[in-house]
């Protein structure tokens, strides 16, 4: 390669390598927001209740998915969490059919008769593969809530989504994550925020 | 000679990209603030639901839940529980909540011991395709009242969406609609907190 030959090559891959970082710091900022009670002692929660959470997808099972998920994570950061089928049938006992609609009063009801120190609601907006320009993509999005039952105070509030396609898969069609490892990545950046 | 094609060459495509980037619609938020009100009084509001004027199903909740969560993470007010709400309303025997009066106002405030009731809509909700694009769109409205006058305090319209330039060209991120969602919240909510 001659001199002047070289001198192009070498501007070219500058330009190239330039654009590229450019194009990857246009990647979105964090997309979490949380909240904590101020004065609230969260090391005095050891059990939550995790209730069924709000469906806002068209996907049957979505927000199942993503409560086994919340479940699985509170576990794994050494809370404790009540069995499903124990929420169910204090939800039976006491008439709630939506959580939607549930009430400080309900939520009170539910961790006496439960024993727990906090409740947890959440809701679902996304939950699917979304197609971009030119890739798929998991996009997940959740909304968590913890509530106090003596008081019936939201305790801690946090919502966050998975986002598009990263920097390496729009690009150089790398693999993404699959549907569950975006909810659990969601879900765990948004737990983070807690404990 | 080349010397000098390179010279007015670059600079010309720099514009032009420049030029073609400054195109992009940059939204400034249609809003009101009552001038006269010390907002410090309210510590605690209400989020009603929003009117779903989207052919989106759970548009309204989507962005009623993204409210709660940027309202409580702002630090500025607590959010009674949705549920509470909705028992208020069935109480008061209020079915559509789309125009309340401020008697109605007054009421709901007073049996959810709140300052303030938010309200409002979502207008849009869904992929808007330009060219050959696709990018997701949301446009809401948010409006608080006093519950101890029924007068709006604040009032805010607020659309986001659109494929940048640099997605459109380069292949730079775009939003997703969850992200869309969360950006038009935080955008509107902004008139407010700061």
């Amino acid at each position: 390669m001659s001199g002047k030959n070289r001198r192009t090559f070498v501007s070219v891959l500058v330009a190239a390598v330039s654009m590229l970082v450019f194009i990857y710091g246009c990647s979105a900022a964090k997309n979490y927001t949380s909240y904590i009670r101020p004065q609230f002692d969260i090391a005095g929660v050891k059990e939550i209740a995790v209730l069924p959470f709000e469906n806002y997808t068209s996907g049957s099972y979505a927000a199942e998915r993503v409560r086994r998920a919340v479940m699985i994570e509170l576990m794994s950061k050494g809370i404790e969490v009540t069995e499903p089928g124990e929420i169910t049938a204090v939800l039976r006992k006491q008439r709630i059919r939506s959580v939607r609609n549930i009430t400080v009063e309900n939520i009170r009801n539910i961790g006496e008769a439960l024993g727990v120190d906090a409740v947890m609601k959440g809701s679902v907006g996304a939950f699917g593969i979304s197609k971009g320009i030119s890739v798929t993509y998991p996009d997940v999005s959740v909304n968590l809530t913890l509530i106090e039952p003596e008081s019936g105070n939201i305790v801690w509030a946090a919502s966050n989504t998975s986002g598009g396609p990263g920097f390496w898969t729009r690009h150089f069609g790398a693999e993404g994550p699959t549907l569950d490892e975006a909810a659990a990545r969601v879900v765990r950046e948004a737990l983070d925020t807690l404990f | 000679m080349r010397l000098i094609k390179s010279l007015i060459l670059i600079p010309a495509v720099i514009i032009m990209l420049l030029s073609v980037a400054g195109c992009h619609r940059n939204s400034v938020p249609v809003y009101y603030m009552r001038e006269d009100v010390d907002f410090s009084f309210i510590k605690k509001v209400a989020v009603m639901p929003l009117q779903n004027l989207t052919d989106e199903r759970y548009a309204d909740e989507i962005v009623r839940q993204t409210v709660i969560s940027e309202l409580l993470a702002s630090g500025l007010v607590d959010v009674t529980i949705p549920g509470e709400v909705t028992a208020a309303l069935e109480k008061l025997n209020i079915k559509s909540d789309a125009a309340l009066n401020p008697d109605q106002i007054k009421q709901i405030g007073e049996m959810l011991d709140v300052q303030a009731l938010v309200l409002g809509s979502v207008q849009q909700y869904g992929e808007v395709k330009s060219g050959s694009v696709a990018a997701p769109e949301v446009t809401i409205t948010l409006m608080m009242a006093d519950v101890n006058t029924g007068t709006i305090l604040w009032s805010v319209t607020e659309t986001l969406g659109g494929s940048s330039f640099m997605s459109r060209h380069f292949g730079a991120k775009s939003k997703t609609m969850s992200e869309t969602v969360l950006a038009v919240v935080r955008k509107a909510l902004l008139t407010f907190t700061e």
